[in-house]
């Protein structure tokens, strides 16, 4: 489940958490000049000698080069100048939570976790030490459609750490000891986080929204953690792992060539074997909205999730979808902040995000509200919800939107991680391989009929679903947004 | 919970690193720094690097929660969210519209000795932001429905991260109450909520005339732009607003520990037993600062760290650990005054916490007796750099962590030598460091565990049980 922009403002503890939202890289540089616009509700007269905007300076080019190794491994490559001197790979995989074996949700999350914890020729303090001794990190993580496995170093490291990265991509072990740690403290995580109310909500909003599909039942259970062998993540590591169903991206200071010979000595030889996993069907979505009270005994706030199916990845709607979600729930300017937050203090944080896969995707609003106003904020979210879809938001609203998509796009580009896992990911979810480097144009031409015809179909409150975690007591307050008896 | 974010002097670092280990003469690279001081005492630090089209702002003040009124903990906190609140002529809102609209993104934070703003945006927000920073620098608009406002927000974000969820933050607040002696270093700096709701209007007002003024401040700037149109830019805002009289700083210190403190806790919301264990740390800027932070990183920098491999690994205790020098609320080198080395982690309930802290000394004591490895050190230094350089990238953190250095240390060159600091140090002195704070006595710990679980273990039921009943003070 996709969920963006917590607030993090005020922190104590999280002053550099910068919440990059759904909305990852979008946007348009047009100058807005501040000292002119009228704003949309509430209207704020901009102060008299407060400086115009200047002229906004030119998006860097991605650059990005593409090459297709002989055994069908796609190679794109990210040449930066300047910034630091280190570069990143990131190996993506099709098939993630969603391609689990039914009965072992989760599974893909053991299997990035361990493949880094021994090969046919290293052991796992030694992949550690020998990481250390570069300087590198790496890491995997799973997400519904994929599995992307990251390194990053210093470019003088460069064939080292490649190395390195192939083995653990290539050859991981699955050491039945490391296996059977794994699996231990995979229980204790599990039972850690169900304490949490997010991931209550996170676990009943996935069933809601997608049904019996793969996609609403990815999080793990204790019965798929214990169900977990040796021979399953092999199994599951070969269906994956092959040339032809994989990405390698490149980025740093190297040219094409640099980065294809780097990508030939480490990837070169490598072949699939067996069949490749098979492609996750399209959801057959519930069509009725429903309504669940998930009790938590002497919860102090209510986690309130309120959504409904979407659209893919790829969908033409994801753009104006994406702008439509920032002017909704998109950062401390938005529509939901200024309300449950700023104007109402029923929260620290609400927002909103559209979480889309491969293969279909769903638009969730959420906030932790204290238990007396449960009824209350969720009325708020649909009165946004409904004033987006009535009242065609107004040029300016939606100038700062595209400027704000923008420069967030400017800041990922900034780090050479983010790039390269950004291109990574949305090779996972099907876009094509221009996405990123076309998304800021096309956000500048989205309309505002394209923004509210998303918010019609996508924020009209008939049709949202809604989880409460929280106290029993809350019961009476929810009655007026449905039947919550039902779960 | 990650919120470290470390420092550095970016770019020459690498090429520093980039040198085979035991190699020749590193070859030096040094972070750009330049530093300019307005009449009104106002210091502005500035960074050009004209990799993005973008830039990073910090206004960062000397005031923090060891500063905060007895009876007003969690006000530095409430404080910080009231600078957002707008002012006479930039009314609430106009502070995010501006911002965001202009492609940027902001936050603010609150640690024990400094409370931060930081923007970053493409750089041509880089007038509107200053401008605005300079305005809320000048006076706030301090009303009551703004305050009360914020002390619901604030309220919220405490249910959030404290009351609502398992463990509490308690390796924080419960860790700083139980380790320090001092009120100014061992009180809650999120508050209580009667402190927060007794919070007024004066407080608010004589919070922002004694701390908030620009001889209070530093601004670094970071990015595309270079240092001479930056100090013009903050000159021009800036320059007018007159400088205030900040009041004498308390005296914060507090000695090391001499016997051991230990307290058993029950969680109403956990489910897995967890344990925290702090030591005091030497002094910032001490001959003992720089080894201890390596030591750090050496015990609990990552899945190398000794402890890691012998704890999570090895002996198989734990689930998890995290932890370090000034962790979570700061990183090795932005303290200026007592804190700890705090390690967290989640144990397995068959295993007895004095086994997992048997362990621990364990550690320790074969490194106080054996030292450790050429190569180990190197390697445990090499990564501890590489991770203050990453940490770096970013325009707006390497802003924060210039401004705070400057603040902290009086000097943001401060940046480009730490990695010099950390290179120079010896296993002797990681030995010494060691023995010195990582004894039994300067130890404080917190035993957590499920409520399930605390009568087998003699531990009281939950001090403080979420209240039962939906309704709220």
């Amino acid at each position: 489940m996709a969920i963006h922009n917590r607030s993090a403002r005020g922190a104590i503890l999280r002053p550099l958490a910068l919440a990059l939202g759904a909305c990852l890289f979008a946007g348009v540089a047009h100058a807005q000049q501040p000292g002119t616009a009228p704003v949309a509700a509430p209207p704020t007269e901009l102060p008299a000698g407060l400086p115009d905007y200047d002229a906004d300076r030119a998006l860097p080019e991605l650059g990005l080069i593409e090459h297709r190794l002989d055994n069908g491994l796609t190679v794109w490559v990210l040449p930066r100048q300047g910034g630091l001197p280190k570069v990143n790979y990131v190996l993506a995989v099709r098939g993630g939570l969603a391609s689990d074996p039914e009965g072992l949700p989760g599974m893909s999350n053991l299997l990035a976790g361990l493949l880094q914890e021994g090969t046919a020729t290293r052991s796992s303090v030694q992949i550690a030490e020998e990481l250390q001794r570069l300087g590198a990190s790496m890491g995997a993580s799973a997400s519904s459609d994929g599995l992307l496995v990251m390194a990053s170093g210093l470019s003088s490291s460069a064939q080292p750490l490649a190395d390195l990265f192939a083995d653990v991509v290539r050859n991981p072990a699955f050491p039945a000891n490391e296996v059977q740690l794994a699996k231990t403290n995979a229980l204790q995580s599990l039972k850690a986080m169900e304490a949490q109310p997010g991931y209550q909500a996170n676990r009943a909003m996935g069933r809601v929204l997608f049904g019996d599909h793969p996609y609403g039942n990815t999080l793990p259970t204790e019965a798929g953690i214990t169900g977990t062998d040796v021979t399953g993540l092999q199994a599951a590591h070969t269906a994956r792992f092959r040339p032809d169903q994989a990405l390698l991206v490149i980025a740093g200071p190297v040219d094409g060539d640099q980065a294809l010979a780097l990508a030939r000595s480490a990837f070169g030889d490598w072949s699939g074997e067996g069949e490749a996993i098979a492609a996750v069907p399209a959801p057959d979505y519930p069509q009725q909205a429903q309504f669940v009270l998930v009790p938590r005994a002497g919860s102090v706030q209510s986690a309130v999730r309120i959504g409904r199916p979407a659209f893919d990845a790829d969908d033409d709607r994801a753009i104006p979808a994406a702008l439509a979600n920032t002017i909704l729930g998109g950062g401390f300017d938005s529509r939901l902040m200024r309300n449950l937050r700023e104007d109402k203090g029923y929260t620290y944080g609400a927002g909103s995000s559209f979480g889309l896969r491969a293969q279909g995707g769903a638009f969730q609003a959420q906030a932790d509200v204290r238990n007396e106003v449960t009824g209350a904020a969720i009325g708020e979210f649909l009165k946004e919800f409904e004033a987006m879809r009535t009242s065609a938001v107004q040029a300016d609203e939606l100038q700062r939107a595209k400027r704000y998509t923008a420069g967030t796009y400017l800041f990922q580009n900034q780090l050479q991680g983010a790039v390269a896992s950004a291109l990574a990911s949305n090779w996972v979810l099907g876009r094509p391989v221009d996405y990123l480097s076309s998304y800021v144009d096309r956000t500048s031409r989205v309309t505002a009929a394209q923004v509210q015809a998303v918010a019609r179909e996508f924020f009209d409150p008939a049709r949202q679903s809604i989880v409460v975690v929280g106290d029993a007591g809350v019961a009476d307050q929810l009655t007026p947004y449905g039947d919550f008896s039902a779960d | 919970m990650r919120c470290r974010t470390v420092l550095g002097g970016a770019l020459a670092l690498l090429a520093w690193l980039a040198i085979p280990a035991a190699a020749q003469q590193p070859d030096r690279w040094t972070m750009p720094i330049r530093t300019h001081t307005l009449d009104n005492g106002l210091t502005v630090v500035v960074s050009e690097d004209r990799s993005s089209p973008t830039v990073g702002v910090s206004v960062v003040y000397h005031v923090g929660m060891r500063l905060e009124p007895e009876n007003r903990t969690g006000f530095a906190h409430l404080f910080e969210h009231l600078m957002f609140q707008g002012t006479p002529v930039a009314p609430k809102g106009t502070f995010d519209r501006v911002i965001q609209g202009g492609g940027g993104m902001l936050n603010g934070s609150t640690r024990p000795d400094y409370t931060n703003y930081i923007e970053t945006a493409p750089v041509s927000a880089l007038k509107p932001i200053l401008w605005l920073e300079a305005d809320r620098m000048k006076t706030l608009d301090f009303s009551p429905a703004n305050l009360k406002n914020q002390q619901d927000v604030v309220k919220e974000e405490i249910r959030v991260n404290v009351q609502n969820q398992p463990y509490g933050l308690f390796f924080v607040f419960d860790m700083n109450r139980l380790a320090f002696s001092n009120w100014a270093n061992a009180h809650d700096g999120y508050g209580s909520f009667k402190d927060l709701e007794g919070a007024t209007l004066a407080d608010v007002e004589g919070f922002h005339r004694d701390y908030y003024g620009p001889n209070n401040a530093v601004i670094g700037i970071v990015g595309d732009v270079s240092a001479d149109e930056a100090f013009a830019l903050v000159e021009e805002y800036f320059g007018g607003i007159p400088a205030r009289p900040t009041p004498d700083r308390p005296d914060v210190s507090e000695p090391l520990n001499t016997e051991s403190r230990r307290e058993a806790q029950a969680d109403a919301l956990a489910q897995v037993p967890a344990l925290a264990v702090g030591w005091k740390m030497p002094e910032r800027g001490s001959a003992d600062h720089a080894p201890m932070a390596v030591l750090s990183q050496l015990l609990a920098g990552g899945d190398a760290s000794r402890l890691y491999q012998g704890l999570v690994k090895g002996r198989e205790q734990l689930i998890n650990l995290d932890g370090g020098m000034g962790w979570p609320l700061g990183h090795a080198w932005d303290y200026d005054g007592p804190t700890l080395m705090t390690l967290f982690a989640l144990y397995k309930p068959n295993v007895d916490p004095d086994a997992v802290l048997a362990a621990i000394d364990e550690e320790i004591a074969r490194i106080v007796a054996e030292g450790v490895p050429e190569d180990t050190l190197a390697a445990a230094k090499t990564k501890m750099l590489a991770d203050y350089v990453n940490a770096l990238e970013p325009f707006i953190s390497r802003a924060d962590e210039l401004a705070k250095a400057q603040l902290l240390w009086g000097d943001a060159q401060t940046l480009n030598r730490v990695p010099e600091w950390v290179q120079a140090v010896t296993v002797a002195e990681v030995q010494r460091v060691a023995r010195t704070y990582l004894t039994e006595g300067n130890r404080t710990v917190i035993d957590r565990v499920p409520a399930a679980m605390a009568p087998a273990r003699g531990i009281a039921a939950p001090a403080s049980a979420p209240a039962a009943a939906p309704t709220q003070d």
